[in-house]
């Protein structure tokens, strides 16, 4: 958005208290949604509860083209429409409410890089998994992602999707890594963020933030997905500190 | 390089070879030292060129693109393998730091390399490593290490923050070097257009151009962009975010953690140094980075402590033309005399062989003039 659009829309947000009836919207839980977007979903609603915001989930096949950036999930609150954690966030701030306004300005900047790290390596590690993993990709990717719809549409929006996935990790170099070198990254990263979490509760202070609620909807995810390949959930199990969650 | 020693006019942050004795921990880059293209390309310089490309050249510390192909740093695309511009900062920068004995050549065609791309590293055991993780990973493992020191949370944090830099700053790096058409067409292409030998010149440049471009609209793609404005300034909100987030971090401190220079130091370093050098047109980031202090300061530093033949400072590029580009004067001043002497031996060798002209002697003084005028109405003619 355009600053001066962006600026005209936090003074319509923040005109307004949250609604009841804000609602998120993902794909169907059961049968469609995969692990990327439902991590992404999960992270989302475990920040408005920690928040303290009322949000009913609503599942819908097509969620994700409904959303206004192609991604899922996205909430639909006044007569609004954001999508996406870090908009969301935003968007939550305007109205009010925070969860990082008493960390200092040397946490928010950790905050915001441990934020990235999650996306770049977790995130990207599950879109790997997910499309470029040929077992995976085969036995349960194309059938939840195409379940919806009729044959054939399912097979084709399945291949055009995990061909766009494909192009974007060629882009960032992901393309030829094999899935011990992901799971290695994937590791990588988990042993930062125990690192950093330690033994405290949360992250930052005794307080939840962002951060919390992202790292926990990825987590909690990859520990609660069935997947053929059970390394991605078996390299989580080993922070023991996770178990709090 | 050791081209003239000290202070060279392709100066690169890469300065001399940090030459080793050692027989078996001598890791060295084959390839043979890079051949001043300037004086090959002189003359194309000399007539497409103008005093701002050559000060552009010349700038203390300006990571030219084009001598820093060779290096370990430099990261010339080829064949696909996206190298991104700072990864040529970056190795060169850690080895500096763990004070790693690397010996450096310079290309500029990336083929001549060992692996086909930039960069590479050849080790004492012949193998060649080009992917830029690998290569520090190598020097890590033979006991070359910057992060030795630090403790388990502050590894955490330097790869959160290699992740934030990552995600927050290359876009925008990619798209001010090769997006951004000013910038473009008057810094990018000439560094690369020069450095680079005679047929590659010309689509090699264009061909990355091509492969930046495609790279940023799929990694951003996503966002569905009504128009490419917009997606401009929304990357470039977040590179000065970033920047910020970034002074805040290293607050007072001289190196990221505490006293000593760790990897992320090196990581931070390519990217800030790069975007700190760069003489661009377009500089909207560089004026927000130069109104960082802090980071302006680190900077400096760092320069001065690693790369002192290159010159200690961050000057303003005004300044540092003046000095190596007297250097560059007597091949400029040469080359240009005789591009101007060829091209008149051309014009009157056609002239007197297509007949506009004849010589003939002994005539009177008026002659000439009348000859000229009979030149004049032929060359009408013509």
């Amino acid at each position: 958005m355009s600053l001066v659009a962006e600026a005209f829309v936090s003074q319509i947000a923040a005109a307004e208290p949250w609604p009841e009836n804000a609602t998120l919207y993902q794909q169907l839980k059961g049968e469609q949604i995969l692990l990327s977007d439902n991590a992404a979903s999960l992270a989302v609603q475990a920040f408005l509860q920690m928040c303290n915001l009322p949000i009913k989930v609503v599942c819908r096949a097509n969620a994700e083209y409904m959303s206004p950036s192609g991604k899922v999930p996205f909430i639909h609150v006044g007569n609004q429409v954001v999508s996406e954690l870090g908009p969301i966030v935003q968007f939550v701030k305007a109205k009010g409410h925070s969860l990082s306004d008493g960390l200092d300005e040397v946490q928010k900047a950790e905050m915001k890089a441990y934020m990235e790290l999650v996306n770049n390596m977790l995130l990207t590690a599950e879109l790997y998994l997910q499309w470029c993993d040929e077992a995976t990709v085969g036995e349960i990717t194309h059938a939840r992602y195409g379940s919806p719809y009729p044959w054939p549409l399912n097979h084709i929006l399945a291949y055009q999707k995990q061909w766009e996935i494909k192009r974007k990790m060629k882009a960032i170099g992901w393309g030829k890594k094999t899935l011990d070198q992901v799971l290695e990254d994937v590791d990588q990263c988990c042993q930062a963020l125990s690192q950093r979490l330690g033994t405290q509760p949360y992250f930052f202070n005794k307080q939840p933030t962002e951060l919390d609620a992202l790292v926990f909807g990825h987590l909690y995810t990859i520990l609660t997905t069935q997947l053929t390949n059970d390394e991605l959930s078996e390299k989580v199990l080993f922070l023991s500190e996770d178990g709090k969650w | 390089m050791g081209h003239g020693g000290g202070v060279t006019s392709p100066t690169s942050l890469i300065g001399a070879c940090v030459c080793s004795e050692k027989g078996d921990g001598e890791k060295q880059l084959q390839s043979p030292p890079m051949e001043r293209p300037l004086e090959t390309l002189g003359v194309w310089k000399r007539l497409t060129g103008t005093g701002e490309s050559k000060a552009v050249v010349s700038e203390v510390g300006v990571k030219k693109p084009g001598k820093r192909k060779g290096t370990p740093g430099t990261g010339a695309e080829d064949r696909g393998t996206g190298q991104e511009p700072t990864t040529r900062l970056w190795n060169p920068t850690y080895a500096r730091f763990t004070g790693a004995p690397l010996k450096v050549h310079k290309i500029s065609n990336p083929w001549r390399s060992p692996s086909g791309t930039l960069p590479a590293l050849r080790t004492s055991h012949g193998e060649v490593i080009s992917v830029p993780h690998k290569i520090i990973t190598h020097l890590r493992k033979e006991k070359y290490n910057a992060d030795y020191d630090l403790s388990a949370r502050q590894g955490a944090d330097t790869l959160a923050f290699m992740s934030l830099l990552e995600e927050k700053l290359l876009p925008v790096l990619v798209h001010t070097f090769w997006i951004d058409t000013k910038n473009y067409v008057e810094v990018t292409r000439k560094w690369y257009a020069e450095a680079m030998p005679f047929p590659l010149n010309f689509f090699l440049p264009g061909r990355m151009q091509r492969q930046y471009m495609e790279r940023l609209q799929l990694l951003s793609g996503e966002h569905r962009p009504e128009d490419e404005e917009e997606l401009e300034k929304e990357l470039y909100r977040e590179a000065r975010e970033c920047l910020t987030l970034l002074s805040q971090r290293l607050g007072t401190q001289k190196f990221f953690f505490g006293d000593a220079p760790a990897s992320l130091d090196a990581f931070v370093f390519s990217y800030l140094a790069l975007l700190l050098q760069a003489k661009l047109p377009n500089g909207k980031l560089q004026a927000h980075l130069r109104g960082l202090h802090n980071l302006c300061a680190y900077c400096t530093h760092i320069l001065s402590l690693y790369f002192p033949w290159d010159g200690a400072e961050v000057p303003p590029p005004r300044h540092t033309p003046a000095g190596p580009e007297t250097e560059e004067e007597p091949y400029g001043r040469r080359n240009q005399i005789l591009s101007v002497l060829a091209g008149l031996a051309a014009m009157v060798g056609y002239a007197l062989l297509s007949g506009i002209v004849s010589i003939q002697r002994a005539t009177p003084a008026r002659a000439p003039s009348t000859r000229a005028l009979g030149m004049a109405e032929e060359d009408e003619e013509e």
